[in-house]
């Protein structure tokens, strides 16, 4: 008794264990995110030295901190903030260079497209012939030779 | 429910093997649909083993002594309390139960990161189901806790139960042997999460300090059951084992005390990493080496490799466990070597006189303690194989070595702090250290005037002063500050104080837990011990304790017999208790243990055992020790604890950070609708 009702839970386990791998395509079905992004990494990082300025200055106004380590700690504190801002003022122009290049690829083949049409498709009647053929199935008018074949 | 037991136990088997596998190819191919059948395989890993651990609860709670390993650990007259921990008292069952441990962790691990860290899941669970795969395999193949006994007659094989089980080692019934083991074990189990963070960190080359500082709290709180757990052994050892001490260097103690050296060290140098980007490589092989030895301190415990330095037969497990460490040694380091170029380091150290260092030093005390404590606890193994004779390593080697390391640790636990980050200059460092220093030296005069001539007690006593003296300090100074900018009144301005910052201040509180155990290791050098006969009416003087026997009686519980001897004590002609030390005789187990009375104050415990009786007088054998400060070991325990507790209340700055992540992931989903 006591066995069949665990046999019946391991079942129901291996069942509930492998659906997800079953599921129809759906929009979500898209590779892994990526955790952080190295300008996400580097915004942490500027927090951090941040912080690090502010503990200072606590330690600082606690009387645990002489006048000329403060001083040199927080130009170096901000000598380093500088330049994370600088790194991640040039990730962000990446990321703003990669959607420009990815802007001008997408324009690049909308106008590709428009100079080579579609082999199959007639250019007068738009009729998505289902072959490469030499004159269009629809009005037979001849397609343009270059949009033949590949 | 035995054969119940059997087939959680080989399911559980099947999902850790098709988690391991689906994890990894999940990871490979970054396919969210075979992240998710991973994840639900974790969940059904952890139904099994649960379902293991009930049958085999079940089993012991109805004394079905059919079950070969519950008529081992258990008996009927075992109390009702004692009937639990027949889960963890043996070799199978207490693997079975570390393999549930690792099946809770893992799946809190899948439903914390249910959104999060998505990339690293997958190899999270793939590794984590890999260790899953190893102790289901041992559980399930070499120590099964679901063996049937069974005797062979003229008509075949037939089942067989005994009608009463060899019962529980006698030492094991007490009550802080209910709570040891499974904090130990949460402490072994729990350190496989951030080993499995580091790895996967590199197999997925994710090195931002993004693991670190997810695995921060996952490091803390296996920490936090191995301290509280090795604390309470401490206890039970002073209770129970009769010799009035609580720390004998034995090698299952040692074994628990590697991964919480190493895993301190971690927890130390980690705000390196987060702070100045410095020592990326260091930490993932801290990491590594605080897993493997959580790994081989169950191997030492488990597998029998110790008795066996007296008897070198019965380890059956031992193989196993060395094969499955050399896998993770090779498995880690070479991940680490494949990856070492994405752990540059980000800045450099400034200054030798700098928090950065103090930490580096700590790191490397540490670590030679780690290599202390090995080293004192395989050399007689080691000497066995090689000379064939075994040397046993006594508690001198480890107090020769280990007295001044600590010693070490506790100066640079006041010290740190004191150093400012990147570079201090000597006049912050006469700036901080004045008022510490003077307040340990007036301490210190003091002692010295008071008799403390040993020069390790004293120093340890100076330390104490002057790290108690520089944490208030740090309070003080942090609170005052405070008021200056917000009016609040001081204790307000301590609280809050303490919550911007739990980590830190939690970090303090945990530091003067250790000082306050420290306080209670140096009164060791006041011990004091005396023993005599006594029959009623004689007197015993123990310093200025006067112990007055009033009378010795024998009596019967339902599983042992017992003989005590009641004692009035008077301290300074003042009437103070009467104490009950008993010599118990456990008639399942037949084995007798001394149960000794105690009279607790913080300034010191009077020890009394009853060692049994004189055969030639009837009179009781009675041994009393005065134990100076011991009280404060335990209640040093306790603010550890409380300190890391502290710790992990996330502080205002981390949820700043966690606001900054959760940002950039609703910019991300935005991004991707559109
Ligand atoms: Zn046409």
């Amino acid at each position: 008794m006591e066995l069949g009702v665990a046999i019946l839970l391991v079942i129901g386990l291996a069942v509930f264990t492998v659906t997800p791998l079953l599921a129809p395509d759906g929009p979500s079905e898209d590779a892994l995110p990526i955790d952080v992004t190295p300008l996400a990494d580097l915004k942490r990082r500027r927090m951090v030295v941040y912080e690090n300025i502010k503990d200072l200055e606590f330690e600082y106004k606690a009387g645990k901190v002489s006048n000329e380590d403060y001083n040199t700690l927080r130009e170096n504190h901000l000598a380093e903030a500088a330049q994370l801002m600088l790194a991640s003022q040039e990730q962000e122009e990446i990321t703003e260079h990669d959607l420009m290049i990815e802007r001008q690829v997408a324009e690049r083949r909308a106008q590709k497209k428009a100079r080579h049409p579609d082999p199959y498709v007639c250019p007068e009647c738009e009729f998505e012939n289902p072959l490469p053929v030499k004159f269009c199935g629809n009005c037979g008018k001849e397609l343009p030779k270059r949009t033949r074949g590949k | 429910m035995n054969q119940v037991g059997a087939v959680g136990l080989i399911a559980a088997l099947v999902f850790a093997i098709y988690g391991m596998i689906s994890g990894a190819i999940a990871g490979k191919f970054r396919s969210p649909r075979m992240l998710k059948s991973a994840q639900r395989a974790v969940l059904g890993f952890f139904a099994m083993t649960t379902l293991a651990v009930v049958s085999l609860e079940y089993l012991a709670l109805t004394n079905d002594f059919h079950n070969s390993y519950v008529a081992s650990h258990s008996s009927l007259a075992l109390p009702l309390v004692y009937k639990i921990p027949v889960l963890w008292a043996g070799q199978q069952g207490s693997l079975l139960f570390w393999t549930w441990l690792l099946s809770i962790y893992v799946a809190l691990a899948v439903l914390l990161n249910r959104k999060k860290n998505r990339q690293l899941m997958p190899y999270i669970i793939a590794i984590c189901m890999g260790v899953g795969t190893f102790f289901s395999l041992i559980t399930f193949w070499v120590a099964n806790p679901f063996d049937q006994l069974s005797l062979a007659t003229a008509t075949g094989i037939t089942p067989y139960a005994p009608p009463d089980g060899n019962g529980m080692a006698p030492s094991l019934q007490y009550h802080s042997m209910v709570i040891h083991p499974p904090m130990l074990y949460l402490g072994y189990v729990g350190m496989a999460i951030p080993f499995a963070f580091a790895m996967s960190a590199l197999l997925t080359k994710q090195l931002g300090d993004n693991w670190i500082r997810v695995t921060r709290r996952w490091v803390m709180v296996p920490w936090m059951f191995l301290g509280t757990g090795i604390v309470l052994g401490g206890h039970w050892a002073y209770h129970v084992l009769g010799w009035g001490g609580y720390w004998a260097w034995d090698p299952v103690e040692n074994a628990s005390l590697l991964p919480w050296l190493a895993g301190t060290a971690f927890l130390h140098s980690v705000m390196i990493q987060e702070k100045r980007g410095m020592l990326k490589v260091w930490n993932v092989v801290l990491i590594i080496l605080t897993f493997f030895l959580s790994i081989f301190g169950t191997f030492l415990t488990r597998s029998g490799i110790i008795s066996s330095v007296h008897a070198f037969a019965q380890s059956n497990i031992g193989p196993w466990f060395s094969v499955f460490l050399a896998i993770i040694a090779a498995f880690s380091l070479t991940a680490l070597f494949l990856r070492l170029d994405f752990l540059k380091t980000e800045n450099r150290l400034d200054s030798v006189a700098s928090r950065e260092s103090g930490f580096l030093f700590n790191n490397w005390i540490l670590l030679a303690a780690v290599l202390a404590v090995l080293w004192g606890t395989i050399f007689p193994i080691v000497s066995k194989a090689i000379q064939g004779v075994t040397v046993t390593v006594g508690p001198p080697f480890f107090n020769k070595v280990m007295v001044p390391i600590g010693l070490l640790l506790l100066f640079l636990t006041g010290a740190g702090p004191l150093l400012a980050w990147r570079k201090t200059s000597f006049q912050s460092i006469k700036r901080n250290f004045t008022v510490p220093l003077i307040f340990a030296a007036i301490v210190g005069g003091i002692l010295f005037f008071a008799g403390v001539h040993r020069l390790y007690t004293w120093m340890s006593l100076f330390l104490c002063a002057f790290v108690a003296a520089s944490i208030v300090g740090e309070f003080y100074k942090g609170a005052r500050t405070r008021m200056k900018s917000t009016r609040e009144n001081f204790f307000a301005s301590v609280y809050n104080l303490t919550m911007r910052n739990t980590r830190r201040y939690g970090g303090y509180i945990v530091h003067f837990g250790i000082v306050l155990i420290f306080v209670g290791f140096a009164g060791q050098a006041f011990r004091f011990e005396t023993q005599g006969l006594m029959g009623p009416g004689d007197l015993l003087r123990a310093k200025d304790y006067l112990l007055r026997c009033e009378s010795i009686d024998t009596g019967q519980k339902a599983n042992y017999q017992y003989e005590t001897v009641a004692l009035s004590v008077t301290k300074d002609g003042h009437a103070l208790t009467v104490m009950h030390p008993q010599k118990r005789f456990f008639l399942a187990e037949q084995e007798s243990l001394s149960h000794v009375a105690l009279h607790s104050t913080l300034a010191q415990d009077l020890y009394v055992v009853m060692a049994g009786q004189d055969p030639g007088s009837d009179k009781a054998i009675i041994h009393v020790i005065i134990n100076p400060l011991v009280q404060w070991v335990w209640i040093g325990g306790i603010i550890v604890l409380l300190g890391t507790l502290l710790a992990l209340v996330p502080s205002s700055i981390e949820r700043q950070m966690a606001d900054l992540h959760k940002g950039r992931e609703e910019l991300a989903e935005a991004h991707h609708v559109s």
